[in-house]
C-alpha cells in the first residue's frame, strides 16, 4: 500500500479514524439509539470514503463528513416518512424516547440527554454541532446547509428550552449545578 | 453606557460561543464589570453548554448481538482504514474498466495479481443494479481471471431476493459462464427484514455474509479492489 505513505495521506487516515468516533457521538446526540447512531456514523463514513475525490480540501475533511451525517439522517426520516420537506424537518417534534431508563432518570447525564431529545431536530443539530463538535457558526451554516441567521436563532431557543426543561425539578436543579 | 437590555441573546450566545469580534466582547466583558444579571445570563449560557458537553462525553457502543466478532471500535477503525485503502484502489480500478486507461502508477496492481473486485451495492435503483452487473461482467470480459463478487446490502438486497429481483435469469447465466463471480447477501439486512415481517428467500446463487460491512473490510484486507455503486 505505498500510496498510503505519504505524509498527507497518513494524515487522511488518522483523521478518518478518529471521525469514526465524533460522527457516532454526533448521531447518538441526534437520535439518542446507539444502534441507530452506529448505522449513520457508518453509513457517512461508506458515503464519505466512497466520495473521497470529492473532497478539494483535506482541511474540510470533518464539516465535510458532518454534512454527509447530516445527509444520512435526513435520508433516514425521509425512509420512514416521505411527507417531509426542509423545513418540517427541522421543525419535527421528537418522537424519541430519550433515555429513560427509571432508574438512571435522575442521573444528570440521562436528564440532559432526555432534554436534548425533546428538542425540535433543528434546534438539536445545531447545538450538538456547536457544544460538542465546536464548530463555528458560520462552519454549522455550511454542514446542514441553512442561513447563519437560522443556525443562531435556533441555537437560542434549543438553550431556552434546555434551561426550562433542565430546571423542572428544583431536586434535579439542585444536582445539576453541582456537575461542572 | 451598555447594560443587559443592549445585548440580545443571540449576542450572548456568540460570545459563549466565541463567535465575536474583539471589540463586542470587550464591550460584553465590560458590561459583565457593572451588570450582575448580564453575568447571571451568561452562567447560564455557559452553564448548558458544559452540561450538553458533559452528556456525551461517553456515549454508549452499539449493542449488537453477541456473535459480534468486532470490537465495536476497532473494527469499524480497521474497517474504515481498510476502506479508505479500498476506495483508492476502487476507483482507480473503475476508471481501467470504464476507460480501458490505467493511471501509471496503479497499473503495478493489477498486472501483478489477477484483478480481484468487490462491487456493493446499497439501493435497488434499477440502473444501479443494472450498473453492478454491467461492471461484473465488463470486469470478467476483460480478464479471463478476474475475481469478482457483489455484495448487497440495505435495499440493494432486492437484486437477490428471489421474489424482487428483476434479474434472476441474468445472474443465473453469469455464474453458469463464469465459476469466479460471487454474489452476497447482507446478513443483517436479511435479519432486519425479517424482524419486520418480511419472508426472504434468496436466490440459489447467493451466499451471506454476517454483515455488508464487516465483508467488505474482510475483501478489501485481502486485497480485493472496492468499488461502491
Amino acid at each position: 500500500m505505498k500510496w498510503l505513505q505519504s505524509r498527507e495521506q497518513r494524515e487522511l487516515v488518522e483523521q478518518i479514524k478518529a471521525s469514526r468516533v465524533r460522527l457516532h457521538r454526533l448521531a447518538f446526540a441526534w437520535c439518542h439509539d446507539a444502534a441507530l447512531a452506529d448505522d449513520l456514523a457508518q453509513e457517512a463514513l461508506t458515503r464519505g470514503l466512497a466520495r473521497l475525490e470529492q473532497l478539494r480540501e483535506s482541511a474540510r475533511l470533518m464539516s465535510w463528513l458532518f454534512a454527509i451525517l447530516n445527509r444520512c439522517w435526513i435520508d433516514h426520516l425521509r425512509a420512514l416518512r416521505d411527507d417531509l420537506d426542509d423545513e418540517m424537518l427541522a421543525d419535527l417534534p421528537s418522537d424519541l424516547p430519550g433515555p429513560d431508563s427509571h432508574a438512571e432518570r435522575q442521573q444528570t447525564v440521562n436528564r440532559v440527554r432526555a432534554a436534548i431529545a425533546a428538542l425540535p431536530l433543528g434546534q438539536r443539530q445545531v447545538v450538538t454541532l456547536v457544544d460538542l463538535e465546536d464548530f463555528s457558526y458560520a462552519e454549522v451554516a455550511d454542514i446542514l446547509a441553512i442561513p447563519i441567521g437560522t443556525v443562531m436563532s435556533r441555537l437560542c431557543r434549543a438553550r431556552v428550552s434546555l434551561r426550562e426543561l433542565l430546571t423542572e425539578a428544583p431536586v434535579a436543579q439542585r444536582q445539576l449545578r453541582s456537575v461542572k | 453606557m451598555n447594560d443587559a437590555r443592549d445585548f440580545s441573546d443571540e449576542q450572548l450566545n456568540a460570545f459563549v460561543d466565541n463567535q465575536l469580534g474583539a471589540q463586542e466582547c470587550d464591550e460584553i466583558l465590560a458590561a459583565i464589570a457593572r451588570d450582575v444579571e448580564l453575568g447571571q445570563r451568561l452562567c447560564a449560557l455557559r452553564s448548558a453548554k458544559e452540561l450538553v458537553r458533559h452528556a456525551y462525553g461517553n456515549v454508549p457502543a452499539a449493542r449488537r448481538g453477541p456473535h459480534r466478532r468486532l470490537p465495536a471500535w476497532g473494527g469499524a477503525l480497521a474497517a474504515s482504514v481498510a476502506l479508505i485503502v479500498g476506495v483508492l484502489a476502487g476507483w482507480l480500478g473503475h476508471h481501467a474498466a470504464t476507460t480501458g486507461e490505467m493511471p501509471r502508477s496503479m497499473a503495478a496492481l493489477f498486472t501483478t495479481e489477477p484483478a480481484r473486485i468487490l462491487i456493493h451495492l446499497d439501493t435497488s435503483q434499477a440502473d444501479q443494479m443494472d450498473a453492478a452487473l454491467d461492471l461484473a461482467e465488463a470486469y470478467l470480459a476483460k480478464a479471463g481471471n478476474a475475481q469478482v463478487e457483489i455484495i448487497a446490502n440495505h435495499r440493494g438486497l432486492e437484486l437477490l431476493r428471489r421474489d424482487t429481483t428483476p434479474y434472476a435469469v441474468r445472474i443465473t447465466e453469469l455464474k453458469s459462464h463464469h465459476a469466479r463471480v460471487g454474489f452476497v447477501a447482507c446478513g443483517q439486512t436479511i435479519a432486519r427484514l425479517q424482524g419486520v415481517g418480511v419472508e426472504v428467500e434468496l436466490i440459489p446463487e447467493a451466499a451471506i455474509a454476517r454483515t455488508a460491512i464487516e465483508h467488505v473490510a474482510e475483501r478489501v484486507q485481502q486485497g480485493w479492489t472496492y468499488l461502491k455503486i
